[in-house]
């Protein structure tokens, strides 16, 4: 590939008339080989969601236009200001606790020998890699209010039988527990590879100063890994925030509503009772959390697009 | 093992060779039925109970000369019921479908009448209950055949040994094998004495409070053991009266003898609570008592199928049937009556039961006394009550008389459920009443 | 499936010792060893407690002996899943439906990629951004319009695409293509532009630049973007919870949780044997290419 790669001038001259030609044509090419894409993106999802819209103002049956009737119903309902509470706060604890044990094990994992920390690394991710669904029967199977694993280690012990699924709050428990077990490896493998990016220096300097171990993580760590928490964190938001498999799987928004969140409603009211204008309007309560954290992507996006 | 084809020898118009030939319409081959039906059967819980439907389709498709195509669909994650909304909006589908409980009123419109065949059949195999009907006959029309695979009692399965143990009762004595119930004592203050006893005995019921189908059968029938009505025929809503307020004090004092976690259980929690050994009883219907047979043969020796307890209102036990149904843009609707026939005569309606163990329970008054119940074991006559073989108790279904379409949310939604555990946390009575007041007034949206 | 590449480049390499070990550093050593351990059992314990119950009897299920050990192991779990036809079915269409999507979305998302990345035409700086915002929009709020756009095209062009395993090739690249095109995105920007200029020059075709030039310097990105997209369709639940129904149409994630837990006959050995199976495939692939799936995953992580 080398003489590809060395063009002389006398090419580039005499080129020049048919690399007009080139470009012409490049941007009609460029807009060929990038139609597929563009053709998925406005069929499958930016007319989906604009449908969704469309939908979630129509009556049950679909024949009445109603405006903003559906939100005003769901805006009366105890029930739905009961999804978007526990909507919230399930995306915003099982975040923080991924974030936190992401950081922790990732500084872990980094302390030991560089050779061991493949086959750490390896183990750690495995939640991560096996589908959401499978993995949380296995939890379904743990949580089973007769045959559960962990009463029966609670019963050896002689503590108390817990009913993990059945109690709201230790259902919201567990909902979130299989959320961070899911989560928290991808959050682990991000701040891995950021604190490898670490500059040693900036720590042997911060050593030579006398920098507690506190010290060098709050002035030298955080601040060089402020990006990639930020950007983990925003996506994880989105993604915890319209969770369904594990929800769906584990609880199926039991017991009562206790563990409903907004895709798991949607679901239930428009699929399963056949209310699909009120499931759109349910789902489209994603929308502004799914505006603000784009809005924070997007700056991020450009910043990187003005670097490259 | 999903889908089989019976008979690949095209459909040739014959005439109906059963048991009610008369009435049978001689089937018509249309331009695109060439002969083929489709059916859509409930999946059952019970291993192997679909190889007799399989065979007694397989028998009448060689005989009619019908290719059938058979689909067992299972309830599972509410399958059966999305597969029968996307077959009726899509106006294409299985010939006939199964549908359990308010399905067949939600699709009334588009299901064929079964009025001809059902005259026949009750003519042939005596009256079917009034809950059958509530389900079933829409307007003066019959919806479906009510279907002998899937239908069931969820009466109480007991303990025999804790029940005597803990609570002093002789479950066998109270119903005795071959013989009528003496259980007139048998009534809400005997049953919640024995849910203290047994919790006390640390074995307690296990009666879930879910919203899945168990335990809304469950408090349906406690409800109208009370008398209780949410919504009455007109679709008033009602429920703010005596006969509820008592029904869900009764329920208040009844969990606090039960599990604590029982608000989450579905409809495999109690079967569990069962063969676990930890349960004195659960209401179910015998699939619980099978597993234990294959899994824990020392549980099932103890189990004991029986009546329901009696409240003020009378004793009311939950049936739940299934109905064949078959929509109306189907194209083969003779050969598909033809087949319902074939499936509601005696022999076969014997042979699904059978082949359940017993689980299965047709709607057909002269159809509870087959040897299956009497004779199924350990221990011997474990089944004789199930199928309700002395009109000991009335067969209701939750949240009737109201209006179907309303009918059919209370009952999906758990409403009556969800009010039992909301009043047992601590909710004042008349909040839990404003609160299934509002959601029930959601129901009526259209 | 939350991954977040920002920008592009390989795998992170550097060491992370350093400075001598003294005492401090070995008791710090220590600890990390204690902590992982802890860890690594908390992240491991569901998958070990699904082969520990896949390889008990029923019998030993409901007779709870200890949970977390099986006394008397037996395969007949799963011998009886893969002598069920209908497991071999949910495997089938599960294999199918994610080769069937990984084909289509390199396909779309490398060529795309290429044009937004090097071509340029009016408009490709804000498609490259739509894409990855498109990436944000979760299934969960597309799955009901969807949902009646099937019923729609029905009642329209009389195609059934409700309960069909093969609309979910249709559906399925939604979620892959984004995340995969912004990949590649990344990925063909750090590939210094002398190459394809050069190329361009000597008279080579844009579609022999991507061939012989871009696919085989970008590879370790489409090997990652392949996993992504292989692991992403296999996991996928709700779609096919929502448009499938026949037990012949189910992918196994779907087929395993609603045909296997029957509502009232419950067989856990086999529900978690099947589980396992189902988890096989991505935890296999990912035992092979590990590294190349993590370098996809953090590109950009260090660049952040």
């Amino acid at each position: 590939m080398a003489d590809i790669a060395a063009p002389n001038s006398a090419v580039a001259t005499r080129g020049r008339n048919s690399l007009h030609k080139l470009v012409q044509r490049k941007s009609t090419v460029a807009f060929l080989m990038a139609l597929p894409l563009i053709l998925l993106i406005t069929i499958l999802v930016a007319y989906p969601a604009g449908y969704a819209v469309w939908l979630s103002m129509l009556n049950k049956s679909m024949t009445k236009f109603v405006g903003f009737g559906n939100f005003q119903f769901l805006f009366k309902r105890e029930t739905f200001w009961e999804i978007v509470a526990q909507s919230c706060l399930f995306a915003l604890t099982a975040v923080l606790f991924k974030a936190m044990i992401g950081f922790v094990v990732a500084h872990f994992v980094n302390n030991i020998p560089t050779k061991g920390q493949r086959k750490w690394r390896g183990m750690l991710l495995v939640p991560w890699v096996i589908p959401a669904a499978m993995s949380t029967l296995s939890w379904l199977w743990l949580f089973d209010p007769s045959y559960s694993a962990f009463n029966w280690i609670f019963a050896h012990i002689g503590l108390p039988k817990i009913s993990w699924l059945g109690e709201a709050g230790w259902a919201r428990f567990s909902v979130i527990l299989v959320n961070v077990w899911a989560g928290a490896p991808f959050f682990l493998i991000m701040y891995l590879a950021a604190l490898k990016s670490v500059p040693e220096q900036l720590y042997e300097a911060a050593s030579i100063d006398g920098a507690t171990w506190w010290q060098r993580i709050w002035y030298v760590t955080l601040p060089m890994m402020r990006n990639i928490i930020a950007i983990t964190i925003l996506f994880s938001t989105i993604v915890t925030f319209a969770n369904f498999d594990i929800v769906r799987v584990l609880t199926s928004g039991g017991p009562l509503t206790a563990t409903h969140v907004f895709a798991t409603w949607a679901f239930k009211v428009g699929i399963e009772s056949g209310d699909i204008p009120l499931g759109a309007t349910v789902s489209l309560f994603m929308v502004p959390i799914l505006a603000v954290a784009a809005t924070f992507i997007l700056r991020d996006i450009s910043k990187r697009g003005s670097e490259v | 093992m999903v889908s089989r084809k019976v008979s690949r020898r095209r459909f040739v118009a014959s005439t109906a060779a059963l048991s009610t030939a008369a009435v049978a319409a001689p089937f018509v081959r249309g331009a695109y039925a060439a002969g083929k039906l489709s059916v859509g059967f409930w999946d059952h819980w019970v291993p192997n109970a679909n190889g007799a439907t399989e065979t007694l389709i397989k028998e009448w498709g060689e005989k009619e000369k019908v290719e059938v195509q058979i689909d067992f669909i299972t309830s599972q994650g509410n399958k059966l019921l999305l597969t029968t909304a996307a077959e009726g909006q899509a106006k294409s589908g299985h010939d006939i479908l199964a549908q359990n409980t308010f399905l067949p009123a939600r699709y009334a419109e588009v299901l064929v009448p079964m009025n001809d065949v059902m005259d026949d059949l009750i003519k042939e195999n005596g009256k079917v209950n009034a809950t059958v009907e509530y389900l079933g006959k829409v307007g003066g029309k019959w919806l479906g055949i009510p279907a002998t695979v899937g239908s069931q009692i969820k009466g109480p399965c007991s303990r025999l040994d804790y029940m005597k143990q803990f609570a002093g009762l002789d479950i066998k004595a109270m119903y005795p094998a071959g013989e009528a119930p003496k259980a007139d004592n048998w009534t809400f203050d005997t049953f919640l004495k024995a849910a203290e006893a047994c919790h006390k005995g640390g074995h307690p019921f296990g009666i879930g409070l879910g919203t899945t189908s168990d335990n809304v059968d469950t408090i349906g029938a406690v409800f109208h053991a009370f008398g209780a009505v949410l919504v009455n025929e007109k679709g008033d809503i009602v429920l703010k009266n005596d006969q509820v307020r008592q029904a869900l004090d009764f329920y208040k004092k009844l969990m606090a003898f039960l599990p604590p976690d029982v608000a989450a259980w579905d409809d495999a929690s109690n079967n569990k609570f069962l063969v676990s050994g930890q349960a004195s009883m659960i209401m179910n219907p015998p699939s619980a008592w099978a597993v234990a047979k294959r899994d824990a043969p020392q549980v099932a020796e103890q189990c004991w199928t029986h009546g329901f307890p009696a409240g003020p209102k009378g004793r009311y036990a939950p049936f739940l049937p299934f109905f064949w149904c078959t929509w109306s843009f189907s194209k083969n609707q003779s050969a598909a009556k033809s087949l319902l026939r074939h499936l509601s005569t005696r022999d076969s309606a014997e042979k699904m039961v059978n082949a359940s163990g017993g689980y299965d329970l047709p709607s057909f008054e002269k159809f509870t006394t087959f040897k299956v119940w009497a004779e199924a074991e350990p221990p011997k006559g474990t089944l004789y009550h199930y199928p309700n073989p002395y009109n000991h108790q009335i067969l209701s279904v939750a949240a009737a008389p109201a209006p179907h379409k309303i009918a059919e949310q209370i009952y999906n939604q758990g409403i009556q459920t969800q009010m039992a555990v909301r009043y047992f946390k601590g909710e004042p009575l008349e909040k839990t009443l404003d609160w299934a007041s509002g959601e029930i007034e959601g129901f009526m949206r259209n | 499936m939350a991954n977040a590449a920002i920008a592009t480049a390989g795998a992170p390499t550097r060491p992370a010792r350093y400075g001598s070990i003294s005492q401090s550093r070995r008791w710090a050593l220590r600890w990390s060893y204690f902590f992982l351990t802890l860890f690594a059992i908390f992240f491991l314990m569901p998958p070990f407690y699904m082969l520990v119950t896949a390889l008990k009897s029923k019998e030993e299920i409901a007779a709870i002996t200890n949970p977390w050990w099986v006394y008397s192991p037996t395969l007949s779990n799963f011998i009886e899943l893969l002598t069920q036809n209908q497991y071999l079915i949910f495997f089938r269409n599960s294999a199918l439906v994610s080769i069937c999507v990984v084909v289509v979305t390199m396909l779309i998302s490398v060529i795309a990629a290429f044009s937004l990345a090097r071509m340029k035409f009016w408009g490709s700086a804000a498609l490259a951004t739509g894409v990855f915002l498109t990436y944000l929009i979760p299934d969960t709020l597309l799955f009901i319009p969807l949902f009646k756009m099937m019923t729609f095209v029905r009642e329209t062009t009389g195609i059934e695409l409700v309960n069909h395993w093969w609309t979910l090739c249709i559906i399925y690249p939604t979620l892959t293509v984004p995340f995969c095109t912004w990949i590649m995105i990344g990925y063909f920007a750090s590939i210094p532009k002398e190459l394809d200029e050069a190329a361009l020059i000597d008279g080579a075709t844009w579609m022999q630049t991507l061939t012989k030039i871009f696919i085989p310097v970008a590879l370790p990105g489409i090997i990652a973007a392949t996993i992504f997209c292989f692991t992403v369709s296999w996991a996928q639940f709700l779609y096919p919870l929502a448009f499938t129904t026949s037990t012949t149409e189910l992918v196994l994630p779907v087929g395993i949780v609603t045909t296997l837990i029957k509502g009232d006959v419950f067989n856990w050995g086999q529900i978690m044997a099947g589980a396992l199976l189902g988890a096989a495939p991505p935890l296999i692939i990912y035992a092979f290419l590990m590294d190349y799936y993590i370098a996809g995953l953090t590109a950009g992580a260090t660049k952040g």
